[in-house]
């Protein structure tokens, strides 16, 4: 006969270890369904420079203004002028900072913002020059909509 | 938390990459697989320099594991005073001694969530330090350029990639658990069939 001490401690680690491996196993799947959903990069990309990014789905809170105009080729004056933000002082800061320092009171306003600046940019075929006007700035306290 | 510190490293690149790692190695629950592929897809984009940050995240990594070597290599003497050099610590010792190399270099890249508790067994079974330092570091090149590597040739899907690796991560040390849930189990019935089988004979 086991001891019962020991009998709970080897019953406690198989139940334990079902309970994690089940756990994490689901959320690997889960994961893995989602990344065969939009299925690698084709191989020819894989070892050449990185093109510029164009789905702007992937903008996320804690990038900052100067990496998203590096990573989607965009212009980091226009998306600060459409923001009515000064690159002085802001450039280090996140999306998400930006958002709780200029626009409190409209959470998400700066991240669909810059998404939009970006879709403008996108909008404009190639060999045209670039997108004439750049959304009007901001106030800092956006208008109270009754 | 994630957040912040994705911040910080497209900001200040490699050395913060390194402070974070080597922060994690002591212990601090930071989400260093998440960060490594990361930092792979910043590589990509032009952001990082692959070899400069791997070889930093490198060395920043190994320093904290062998920090972390080094505070079980000094609490030995307490450890050995509690438990008197017993049988079952001479033989936990020895265990470690025999499969501690496997321990270091597995609990590295996969088992990642278990590799703080040991490095300080293996600081404080006495297992030498030069073999642990081969076996981190051959570990952790694992870790960083191949989980790195992962985050540069998936490029903008690195986020998926690093769900599906922490996830697996997970799910290893779930098996992990289980694995040694049952062979506790199958040891303790066969120790107890053994005591059953000479009972008659006496």
């Amino acid at each position: 006969m086991v001891p019962p001490r020991q009998r709970t401690l080897i019953l406690g680690l198989i139940l334990l270890g079902f309970m994690i491996a089940g756990f994490f196993g689901l959320r690997a799947l889960h994961a893995f369904r989602e990344f065969r959903r939009h299925g690698p990069p084709p191989l020819e990309v894989v070892f050449t420079e990185q093109a510029p990014e164009t789905d702007v789905e992937l903008i996320r809170d804690w990038m900052t203004i100067p990496y998203i105009s590096k990573t989607y080729r965009v212009p980091a004056r226009a998306l600060f002028e459409a923001l009515g933000i000064s690159p002085r002082g802001n450039e280090d800061k996140s999306l998400a900072q930006l958002n709780e320092e200029f626009f409190p009171q409209s959470p998400q306003i700066v991240i669909e913002l810059v998404k939009a600046v970006i879709r403008a940019e996108r909008a404009v075929p190639t060999g045209l020059p670039p997108f004439p006007t750049v959304p009007p700035p901001l106030t800092a306290v956006p208008p109270v909509v009754p | 938390m994630s957040d912040f510190l994705l911040t910080q490293i497209i900001n200040y690149g490699a050395p913060i990459l390194g402070i974070i790692v080597f922060i994690g190695a002591l212990g601090a629950p930071f989400p260093g697989t998440f960060i490594v592929i990361a930092a792979g897809a910043f590589a990509k984009q032009g952001l990082l320099t692959w070899y400069t940050t791997g070889l930093v995240a490198l060395i920043c990594v190994v320093l904290g594991d062998s920090l972390s070597y080094g505070m079980g290599f000094y609490a030995r003497g307490p450890v050995l005073r509690r438990f008197q050099m017993s049988e079952r610590w001479i033989q936990a010792e020895a265990t470690f001694k025999r499969w501690g190399g496997m321990a270091v270099v597995w609990t590295r890249f996969l088992l990642t969530g278990i590799a703080v508790p040991v490095n300080l067994i293996a600081g404080t079974s006495g297992f030498g330090f030069r073999r642990f330092f081969v076996y981190d570091l051959f570990g952790e090149a694992v870790w960083i350029f191949g989980y790195g590597g992962l985050g540069y040739l998936f490029g903008s899907q690195w986020e998926t990639i690093s769900e599906i690796l922490s996830n697996i991560s997970g799910l290893a040390l779930g098996l992990f658990i289980l694995a040694t849930g049952i062979w506790l189990g199958i040891r303790r019935l066969k120790t107890v069939e053994a005591r059953k089988a000479k009972v008659p004979e006496a």
